[in-house]
């Protein structure tokens, strides 16, 4: 445990002094306006096609930036983290700045603990911060009630950025090249969207928390209804934590 | 040229000006380091270049993540 806290520290000046916690939360930080704004111009822009296409524009609603906030991020948002974080255990192997730690007595789980903590502060506190950025945003310019559950869209999403947290772990335990890793995380998901057709396994497939967020807005859907698909996902996330452990362990320095 | 900024944004600049800011920022931080250096990780200065300056967010964020070299 001293060992966690120690290279956590470590972790957190590293990000301080390469600069990428600023980088991460200003990507975030625009992310978080963005929903809002593009909710607000679609209508703009499709009338500004002329009015030959007389199609009769609803008004954009909270609904709408909401499901622009989603869209944003489980179609990009995640795989910024994943770039960002692709290298985190083997970019330290390549560099070869663990060996002097570990001959001095430094736990090898506890540099896969810390990694693995360091990755969810910044992945959470990136995406919390977006969130009320855009639930400020969406506030003020929509004020009405169609979106009334806006907490209980997010947790399935935080969910699920603890499952890809524990994957892009894995994968960049697993293989030596950052690119590998990345590709390794983002063939994860393609396998997890494809599970997702065998309709047996949908109630359990990681994928589904980031499927239902507009519903569980709206009030459609209840956050019980993702029971197995969180119980799974978290289980998951602990597997793949526990074999990146096992790995690190053998790992050639 | 008689360029008239569209009323919605105006009526949105509380929302505008913020994004505009940070987007030209990270792009204008990323295409300072890349023109200030020689050496990157993997491309070179024109992939970079366009990367930073034709694909927003993703690019400067690429290039600090894969370009950027680590030791200076």
């Amino acid at each position: 445990m001293k060992d966690v806290t120690i290279f956590l520290k470590k972790e957190g000046l590293e990000v301080w002094r390469t600069k990428r916690l600023i980088l991460i939360l200003t990507v975030f930080v625009l992310f978080g306006l963005i929903s809002p704004l593009i909710a607000i111009l679609t209508p703009e822009i499709l009338s500004s096609f002329g009015s030959e296409l007389n199609i009769t524009l609803p008004e954009p609603t909270s609904l709408d930036s909401w499901m622009q906030f989603y869209k944003n991020l489980t179609q990009i948002g995640i795989y910024i983290l994943a770039v960002f974080f692709c290298g985190s255990v083997n970019g330290e192997i390549r560099k070869g700045s663990l060996v002097n730690l570990v001959t001095k007595g430094l736990n090898r789980s506890a540099i896969i603990s810390s990694k693995f903590i360091m990755m969810m502060i910044l992945s959470l506190s990136a995406i919390l911060l977006s969130f009320f950025i855009t639930a400020i945003y969406t506030a003020v310019y929509f004020p009405d009630n169609d979106s009334p559950h806006i907490v209980a869209g997010l947790i399935p999403f935080l969910v699920f950025v603890v499952f890809f947290s524990a994957i892009i772990l894995l994968g960049s335990t697993l293989f030596d090249g950052s690119m590998a890793s990345l590709l390794f995380t983002i063939g994860v998901i393609i396998v997890l969207y494809l599970v997702n057709i065998v309709e047996p396994l949908q109630a359990y497939n990681p994928i589904q928390l980031i499927g239902e967020n507009l519903s569980l807005v709206e009030g459609t859907m209840e956050l019980k209804a993702l029971g197995l698909a969180i119980a799974s996902s978290l289980l998951l996330a602990v597997t793949a934590y526990l074999f990146s452990m096992k790995l690190m362990n053998k790992k050639k320095l | 040229m008689n360029t008239e900024i569209p009323p919605f944004i105006l009526d949105n600049w509380l929302l505008f000006l913020p994004i505009l800011l940070i987007q030209l920022t990270l792009m204008a931080t990323a295409l300072v380091h890349v023109i200030r250096h020689d050496h990157y990780r993997i491309g070179n200065r024109a992939i970079w270049i366009a990367l930073i300056v034709f694909v927003q967010i993703v690019g400067p964020v690429l290039y600090f993540v894969f370009g950027k070299e680590e030791d200076e």
